[in-house]
Formats: structure tokens, sequence, C-alpha cells
């Protein structure tokens, strides 16, 4: 029901006025800036005759000059009678309001609501909105089939991994491509030196270079600066923002609103992690293996020879890659950026590994190793390669059931923290 | 917030869910994706168990969050792509979605900019087209014109509203902005400590809180005795008086009574309660006790108490 069909006849019939002249519409003389429109002042101290007096005409609507006027002249308000009124203090709007009332309001109690601006404005205001659109909203549906689960985890792998290598899926940052392209060719510098060995034909160049029990665990564990500062740096630039920042950006939400659950997104993350560092480190074992096989003519007899001591350093890669990425993942899932679990990751190595030493020269006591990653890692790897082991205080079981304790703990803390995370707000 | 007696049956269509702070919301929306398991009762969310078949709901249904959940460093292509991958769509036939829905929500010219140079408008149009990639049956949308400017909220409210009526699909839409809702949603939900304060139509809620407003001209106070005389229950405020609509002949007695004290009455219409009158309505007068409209139009005496709260001074009930 429109406002003016709401308006109710007068109750109180008022006596006839005089008719007053009405008068003509003003021209325009010249363009000017739309005013505001223009009110009747009224105020409490206005003197209020005792007979009905005949009530100015409103003015009319002000123009602007952008809008087409009319060529007739606008419809003018017939005039309002004032109504008689029943007391002083009824006649006064201020004198009866019993709490503060608008300005507009009693405008509009007193002449009606002004709506015939407000159409005007909302004339402009179309006008200049509905300019220079193109763009028609179709909402196309879709009739596919949605993939099992195998699919969705596929998808959380290769997100990671490709990313390393293509645009358009997960953002590693520039420098950590960087120096994982270093370390991968860093570590193909054995296999390279058993190529270039076995082209010049130098056999003393070949036993320091080629492919012997030695080698292959120093391959994995054994080498400045290989065993802390390739490896561990790669982890923790891997592991850094993995989890992290999909607490920092929120983007847990995109996987837990999903039909992903908690083992399905950790588990996966796990293992793009440590596939990228399986590249790195198992990858290029094995290349640098069949290097010395293909560049020297190895038969089956050497093969069946070496291939336990190769397995026996891949095996301890293994252990390596895992333990790397427990401890780095659950520092990743405990913070909101990318620097705390990296630097994290790095301290623990390094730094148990130095406590580890410093205590060994002050007290010639190595049970502090039980503490560092990467002595146990070192510890089992010479076990596991049968090489001549450097930790002869205590037996190599007793490494591998810290590193078991290590790799639960971390576990157990990445496990609980991913359990906690939330879908609506983290 | 834990939930508590929460029976509910949202209908096809749009639904408003409606709640202050700490009103068990967010905990709802995670129930109803299957993310938290209830400790008594059950449910279904299209046709599905909310206990043990929480990734069949989680594919049927598109989630925007109301905070970030985009990474920025993506390009708003592929962030989109990833997202259908993420359900179990083949890649190919993501990306070809990712593109469809991104022209959708008005992105089509943007999609290939990395979502860190969007403004706050086109990432919750992104997280969006997330949440379409797959045409889900039900898009619960948390907040979706949070922070946006007017160009930008009117674009979304639009969007909302091709999606239920174009797209014949179902919104649920939690957000403060009852104004947003109202727009969208044809039916509320609202919540309050846990508990189910309110549901039904909002046509149907606002009934309970109908009132004709006079603007009267000489003698109101005459005239507000009058009514009040005849049984009416009046609220003055100045010159505008309302009067609660509890008679179909109530506008007859009005002028019936205006004729009998001279007084005039210069406008009269219906004034229709917004939904936030009707929140606060219902928040503070009704009590917290499960309400559906049939339950609030039984007692729209109650239901027009608009008073301030007793220990505010006021004589709410």
């Amino acid at each position: 029901m429109s406002e003016d069909e709401n308006v109710i006849p007068q109750a109180n019939p008022m006596p006839p006025t005089q008719p007053q002249p009405i008068p003509q519409p003003q021209p325009i003389p010249q363009p000017q800036p739309i005013p505001q429109p223009q009110t009747i002042p009224v105020s409490p101290q206005l003197p209020i005759a005792e007979t009905p007096q005949p009530i100015p005409q409103p003015q009319t609507i002000p123009v602007s000059p952008q809008l087409p006027i009319a060529e007739t002249p606008q419809p003018i308000p017939q005039p309002i009678p004032q109504p008689a009124l029943s007391d002083e203090s009824e006649a006064m709007p201020m004198a009866t309001a019993e709490a503060p009332v608008t300005g507009q309001t009693r405008m509009e109690t007193a002449w009606g609501s002004s709506e015939g601006d407000e159409e005007y404005s909302e004339m402009a205001s179309v006008g200049q909105t509905g300019a220079g659109e193109i763009f028609q909203q179709n909402y196309e549906p879709w009739r596919g089939e949605l993939n099992p689960r195998w699919m969705r985890n596929w998808a959380i792998l290769r997100h990671h991994v490709l990313g390393i290598i293509k645009k358009g899926h997960r953002p590693w940052g520039v420098p950590t491509k960087i120096f994982l392209v270093i370390v991968f060719f860093a570590s193909l510098s054995d296999a390279g030196l058993t190529l270039l060995a076995s082209l010049i034909g130098e056999s003393s160049f070949h036993s320091m270079w080629g492919v012997n029990r030695d080698n292959l665990y120093g391959h994995v564990l054994g080498f400045f600066p290989r065993n802390v500062m390739y490896y561990p740096i790669v982890a923790a630039l891997l592991v850094g923002g993995v989890i992290s920042e999909d607490r920092l950006h929120g983007t847990s939400a995109l996987y837990f609103s999903r039909p992903i659950n908690r083992f399905d997104y950790v588990g996966m993350k796990y293992a793009s992690v440590a596939i990228i560092q399986a590249i790195i480190i198992i990858f290029t074992l094995f290349l640098y293996y069949l290097t010395e096989i293909m560049a020297f003519g190895r038969g089956w007899a050497w093969i069946i020879d070496t291939f336990p001591i190769f397995l026996g350093a891949l095996m301890g890669g293994v252990l390596l890659i895992i333990t790397y990425t427990s401890i780095g993942l659950a520092l990743s899932s405990v913070s909101k950026g990318k620097f705390f679990p990296g630097i994290g990751l790095l301290a623990i190595i390094l730094g148990t590994k130095t406590l580890a030493i410093i205590v060994k020269n002050l007290f010639d006591r190595e049970i502090l190793y039980l503490l560092s990653p990467y002595d146990c890692l070192a510890h089992v790897g010479q076990a596991l390669v049968s090489t001549q082991p450097t930790y002869d205080q205590y037996s190599w079981t007793w490494s591998l059931a810290s590193l078991i304790a290590m790799n639960a703990i971390a576990l157990y803390v990445l496990s609980s923290r991913v359990s906690s995370m939330e879908v609506t707000r983290e | 917030m834990a939930l508590e007696n929460l029976n509910l049956d949202i209908k096809k269509g749009a639904t408003g869910l409606l709640g202050p702070n700490g009103a068990g919301k967010s905990t709802f929306l995670k129930t109803i994706l299957g993310l938290i398991q209830a400790t008594s009762g059950d449910g279904t969310v299209l046709g599905h168990d909310i206990r043990t078949e929480g990734a069949a709901i989680r594919s049927r249904i598109g989630y925007m969050p109301e905070y970030d959940a985009l990474n920025p460093e993506m390009d708003a292509i592929n962030q989109v792509r990833y997202s259908g991958e993420l359900l179990g769509m083949n890649p190919v036939v993501a990306l070809q979605r990712a593109h469809a829905s991104l022209q959708y929500v008005g992105l089509g010219e943007q999609r290939y900019r990395e979502i860190k140079s969007f403004s706050t408008g086109m990432k919750q149009a992104t997280k969006l087209a997330c949440a379409i990639i797959h045409d889900p049956e039900l898009i619960i949308a948390d907040e979706p014109s949070n922070g946006l400017d007017a160009t930008a909220r009117e674009f979304m409210i639009t969007t909302l509203i091709n999606t239920v009526k174009q797209g014949d699909r179902s919104v649920l839409m939690a957000s403060h902005l009852m104004e947003d809702v109202e727009r969208v949603c044809d039916d509320i939900v609202l919540l309050h400590k846990g508990k189910l304060a309110a549901q039904g139509r909002i046509k149907d809620l606002k009934a309970i809180d109908r009132e004709i407003e006079i603007h009267v001209w000489g003698g109101a106070s005459k005239l507000e005795a009058a009514m009040k005389h005849r049984g009416m229950r009046v609220r003055r405020e100045g010159r505008v008086m309302r009067i609660a609509h509890e008679s179909d002949d109530l506008t007859s007695d009005i002028l019936r009574c205006a004729s009998e004290v001279g007084a005039q009455i210069r406008r009269m219409h219906e004034y229709e309660a917004s939904l936030e009158d009707l929140f606060l309505v219902i928040m503070e007068n009704l009590g917290y006790e499960v309400k559906t409209s049939e339950d609030l139009l039984s007692h729209p005496i109650n239901a027009r108490k608009v008073d301030a709260p007793g220990h505010m001074g006021g004589g709410a009930a």
C-alpha cells in the first residue's frame, strides 16, 4: 500500500480557508549545484495565530541541471490549512514531545514526508550506476561425478610436489627452489666423480669416489657439508610453512570443509615433504649406485655383494627423511609462520649435536648424543651399512630407540595440533 | 559453545542463521558439516547422517568461511581449481568449472591475478567461487557480506539471491547484518546460548510485531487517552503513536477516537518491524525457549513488549 493511500482524511474538518493564488513555478535562471530540499522553517518561537492562517506554499523541488526538466510546470502542492489547535501545548511539538524528536520527524508530522526529493535522487543514482556495465550473471549447473578418496589425496600430494617445478600449484618460495636445485646437483657430485673416474681410468680416483661401504654411508649421513648443511636445511625449508601457513592464511578451512579427514590431510602433507627430500637424497643415491654399474660395467656378482650395503644406506636415508619430516612438521603445526619451524628444526639438529660434542670433549661422555637426531641417525646408519662406528660407548640400539621416541613425540604433537585445527576460525 | 536440544528442520531455499556472539552458530555449522560429533541425538543433512557420513555431507555442501581461507600467493583461478580437486574433481574438469565459477561471481577478468592483490570483496567472491565449484545442493555462507563496501555487498547479496532463485540451490547464511539476511532469506533460525530461540518464515515472524503508526496534529494526548480507554495498546513519542495491531477494525477504531476528541491524523500506515527489531523483540522479551512462528503468533501481546529491559528502567516482560 502506497503512502498516499495511507493518508487518512482529516478527522476534524477545518474551517474553510480563503483560496490563495497559486504562485507560478520559478524559472531556473542558471544551472546550479543540487541544493538540499527546501524545508519550511518551523520554530517553537513562531507565533501561532488564533485563527487559521494560510501557510506559505512549499518550495518547488529544486531540479539539478543534469536531470531532464519537464516542459510543463511541476505540480504544485495545494496549500495545507493549519488545523485548529486544541490548546497551546498541543500546537507546540517541542512542548508535547516526551522524548527528543528530530527536526525531520517534526517536519514529517506537520507536512508529510518529502518523498518527492527521494525520487529525484534515486533517478540520478540509477543513471550513474547503470552506465557501462556489461555483465550477465548466469548460474551454470554441473552434473559431474566426484572421484573417490584417493583422488582427493592425490590432489594434495600433487599440489605440493608439483609446486616445486610448476606454477599454479603450491607456491614455494624462490630461495627454497634455488636451494633445492643446488643441493640436488651437489648430491650428484659423487655420481659425477665416479663417471669421471671411469672416463680417465684413474684407479686411485675411483677408490676415493667410487661406490663402497663408506661412500654409500657418506652419501646419506657422512660427509661435511652434506650431513649437517644440506639435508637439515632442505628439511627446514620444506617443512617451514606446510602446516603453519594453513593456520596463517586460514586455508585449513578449505581442506576441512571438503571431504578430507585429518589423517589424509596430514598424511599427504607428510608424504609431499618426504617425497621432495627423497628425490634429493634417495634418488641421487640410486643414481650414484647406477652410475657405478653402468660406467664400470659391474656384473651380477658385484651387485649381489654390494646391494645389501646399498639397501642399508637407503634405509638410513629413509630414517633421516622420516625423522626430519616428523620433527619439522610438528614444529610447523605449532606455529603460524614458516620462520619458526625452519629455525627450530635447525636448532634441534645442530644445537643438540653441538651440545653433545661439547659434553664429550669436556667429560668424555657420549650419552648426550642420544638427544641429537643427527647423531642417532648416524649411529643407526653405521650399523645398517656396517661401516666403522664412531660411537663406541653405547649400542646402536639405544640410538634406534631414541629415534623412535623422537618420532613418536613429534607425531603425537603433530596429530594433536592438526586435530585441533578449526574450520571456522583459527 | 555446546548445542542443547536443538531440533531443526531447514527447508529448501534460503535460510538465515542468526544469533549473538557465542550463540553456537559456528558449532552448529561444524555439526552439520560433520566435523564434530554430537554427544547425543542425531540428524541428517541432505539425507546423510551427521554422525557417520561427514565426508558425504561435505561433498554435497559448499562452505564459504567467514575468515580468510585463501592462499595469497596463488592466483584466483588455481586456488578455485585446487578447491575443486580437493572435492575429488578431475584437474581438467576442476579448471573448467573454476573458470565458470569465477565468471559467475564477477571475477572473470581478474582470475589470473594473485589473491594478495585482491580487495576484500574480490576475496569474498573467490571464496564463494570455491564453494560453488561443484554445484553443491547447499551453500553455507558464513558472513558473506562482512567487511564489504556498498557496491561489493550489493553484488554479493545479488549473487546469493541469484544462486537461490536462478540456480535453485539452497543457502544457509549466517550473518549479523539483518538487512542482508532479510533480502536473501525466506526463513530464519535464531540461536541463543546453544538453544533454538526462534525459527520460521520471516514474514510470519514479523507478524508478531505489527503496528499501525499515526502522526497526529492537535489533541494528541486526548487521542492517546481515548485509545487507551478503548483498550488499545499505544506507544507514543510526541506526535507519533504506534498502536498494536490486534484487531481487524483497528483503523476504524482509531479514526473514531480521533473524531471524538477532535484530533487530526495526518498520516496513518502499517508499521512492519525490521528483522533487527524482530531479533531484539525475541531476544529481550520472549526468553530463550524454543519458539516457532506458531508459538510466537499465539502470544502476540508478549511479542510487542518492546520497552527497555526491566533492569534499565523499562517495563518489559
